[in-house]
């Protein structure tokens, strides 16, 4: 049986609650801190005082006083976000972003490098990402302390210890990706799945907040699924789970690389909607349809249905309250949303679709790269006072 | 401890905005005959028909440019007369007209408050003005205008009508009337700007959307309204009906999937 928690525990728990409600809802005063967290003002006091004196926040007196309310007004606790920082990495098929995050989800300092068409072998990544830290380090100010790392990578990432079996380009074969990239940056990096990270992102600061059944669409080369039901990520066994691309909708479709034939991203991914057509983009390919290009506007109801047949089976399985569409998925939905919701409305259950909303991801393309800088930031605000940082200067 | 912000409103089960049996006559041309709608707030209604089904006209009702004829209209379930736009804008109710009614010569500042202006004492009050116009813009999430102090003249379309729904939306509106928003821009303006009307309902407004386009309605719309000559064939949820249904109520008038003689009360689920 487990013990009962100490007082300790309690504390380091009531101090990483706090920090994240900080970090997450932004500026907030102490009175509202005592209403949402439960505590009383003593122990509020008591832990934001711990935290400054911690340098993870800042207090000060209110700027606007006029908006009524009576009596002293309560100080507003602010995160360190200038300070505490996390590097937040993306590793698309074709593109790779690096950012200084603060504490509270701001970017900082953001570095990008886009190879249209070929890609990067795991090496490429390792010295491109190495080299955008080494610039961002000497931008950031000298009592900044650096609290963790983080990368989003459009490939299955195995759970246990972030190892890459495959993809994004033929040269990724088991590779350690955390171990490389925690050596080219000398500092560990955690490693999760660009959807997985897309879906806690949007439900932390994004277009899914408030809404704990979110299923997020990733959509570029390949289409991923980041999957949370009752507000828990749905990891699988190995931390596969959420391959949606993988779900057949055509069994006598077009071959997908994995092998299948009629997968649902051999089907809506970017290369199969531009595939036989002079455009290269989605954009550009939605734009012609705009103009009145008949080949594709066919393309595009088509790719809306197909759309909306795969969303249908997911509403099916998950019940979700809400869908939301990032990456490329975000164009193609707004392109082609009547044939998406015509399709959905034939085919799903009623009652699987009685409350659930159609979105675009608030964060647009960097939903991943947010959620690798939560998945940077989990350390720090599980535990804020022993993951090695420095007290404040002064 | 739950740890989600201020979630979003729950659908209300009272519209904020609802007309019933409005009639309007133009001399002999009956252009609106007993239309009925619900507007909700968190919600975007769609009000779609076919060139000439009444569509102006009952936003025009709607905005107290037309007086209705007859029928009654009720704002937060109370019987109200609106005579005139001050009216309408006394209630909460912001119409963005398709023309935008901006101002070339003035800046985005200025035009937001053009004819409602902030003064301190005998001059203008620039700088809250400037502070508000600036939140209105970050509270809707938008990033692609560099300077509140440029020129409408400078702005893309995308960007002009982004300045005219943030415009309707600064006086604490309950209600926002689009009419066409999407006309003549191209398709990542589009984007922006339908993503910029689900953000209003989903920051709790009541937004009604005039188009004809079905992707555009679909994208966004949470209820569709069908207008067919000066009638109200339907209200659905835009999670009951298809593509093909819409434009079946917009040329006929009815759809099969509910049943013939969807006229005057049509369906309304």
């Amino acid at each position: 049986m487990r013990a009962a928690p100490t007082q300790e525990d309690i504390r380091r728990q009531n101090l990483g609650a706090l920090l994240r409600h900080v970090h997450v809802l932004g500026p907030t005063s102490r009175a509202r801190l005592t209403a949402g967290m439960g505590l009383n003002r003593s122990t509020i006091g008591a832990l934001t005082t711990e935290l400054a004196a911690a340098g993870l926040i800042v207090e000060e007196a209110p700027r606007d006083t006029s908006g009524g309310g009576r009596g002293r007004p309560s100080l507003v606790v602010r995160a360190q976000s200038q300070r505490v920082y996390v590097y937040a990495f993306t590793i698309g098929v074709d593109r790779l972003v690096a950012a200084r995050v603060g504490l509270g989800g701001v970017i900082l300092d953001r570095r990008e490098l886009q190879r249209p068409g070929s890609g990067f072998s795991p090496k490429e990544v390792a010295e491109a990402l190495g080299g955008f830290v080494a610039q961002m380090r000497l931008s950031a100010p000298h009592d900044g302390v650096c609290v963790g790392a983080g990368v989003a990578v459009c490939a299955m990432v195995r759970g246990s210890d972030g190892t890459i079996p495959e993809g994004p380009t033929q040269d990724w074969r088991n590779e350690p990706l955390g171990e490389r990239l925690s050596a080219a940056i000398g500092m560990v990096v955690m490693v999760g799945n660009d959807a997985d990270l897309g879906v806690v992102a949007e439900h932390t600061r994004g277009a899914a907040v408030g809404c704990d059944d979110v299923i997020y669409l990733h959509g570029d080369v390949c289409i991923g699924g980041g999957i949370l039901s009752a507000g828990r990520p749905v990891a699988g066994g190995d931390g596969y789970a959420g391959e949606v691309g993988h779900m057949v909708v055509n069994p006598d479709g077009r071959p997908c690389r994995c092998g299948a034939r009629g997968c649902w991203e051999a089907e809506i991914g970017e290369f199969a909607l531009t595939r036989g057509t002079a455009k290269h983009t989605i954009g550009g390919l939605a734009d012609a349809a705009a103009r009145g290009d008949h080949d594709a506007e066919e393309g595009m109801r088509r790719v809306g249905d197909w759309l909306g047949l795969g969303v249908a089976n997911l509403v099916n399985i998950l019940n979700p309250q809400m869908v939301v569409f990032g990456g490329t998925l975000r164009e193609v939905y707004l392109a082609t949303a009547a044939q998406v919701r015509s399709r959905l409305n034939r085919t799903s259950l009623s009652v699987t679709r009685e409350h659930l909303k159609l979105r675009t991801a608030a964060l647009g393309d960097d939903a991943p790269l947010y959620g690798a800088a939560e998945l940077a930031f989990a350390r720090l605000l599980d535990n804020p006072l022993e993951s090695g940082l420095a007290p404040a200067a002064g | 401890m739950a740890l989600s912000p201020t979630p979003a409103p729950p659908p209300a089960s009272n519209p904020v905005l609802e007309l019933r049996g409005v009639n309007k006559s133009f001399g002999a041309v009956h252009v609106l005959r007993d239309v009925d709608l619900s507007v909700y707030e968190g919600q975007v209604t769609a009000l779609v028909g076919d060139n000439g089904a009444g569509k102006s006209t009952l936003v025009k009702c709607i905005g107290g440019i037309h007086t209705a004829d007859s029928g009654e209209y009720f704002f937060d379930g109370a019987p109200v007369t609106v005579h005139s736009p001050r009216d309408a804008s006394d209630l909460g109710v912001e119409i963005v007209y398709q023309d935008l009614a901006l101002c070339d010569n003035l800046d985005i500042v200025q035009n937001m408050f053009l004819g409602r202006e902030r003064r301190r004492g005998w001059v203008l009050d620039e700088d809250s003005m400037e502070q508000i116009a600036e939140e209105t813009l970050a509270g809707l999430s938008v990033r692609t205008v560099s300077s509140i102090r440029q020129r409408v003249s400078s702005l893309s379309g995308g960007q002009r009508q982004t300045v005219a729904i943030a415009k309707a939306v600064l006086w604490n509106s309950k209600v926002v009337v689009l009419d066409e928003p999407t006309a003549a821009l191209g398709v990542s303006q589009t984007a922006q700007v339908l993503e910029l009307v689900r953000r209003l309902a989903d920051n709790g407004l009541a937004v009604v959307l005039i188009s004809h386009n079905m992707n555009d309605v679909f994208a966004v719309a949470d209820r569709i309204a069908v207008l067919y000559l000066g009638r109200t064939a339907a209200q659905v949820n835009a999670g009951e009906i298809t593509h093909s249904q819409i434009v079946e109520l917009i040329t006929s008038g009815q759809t099969e999937a509910f049943g013939p003689g969807a006229g005057r009360n049509g369906v309304n689920r």
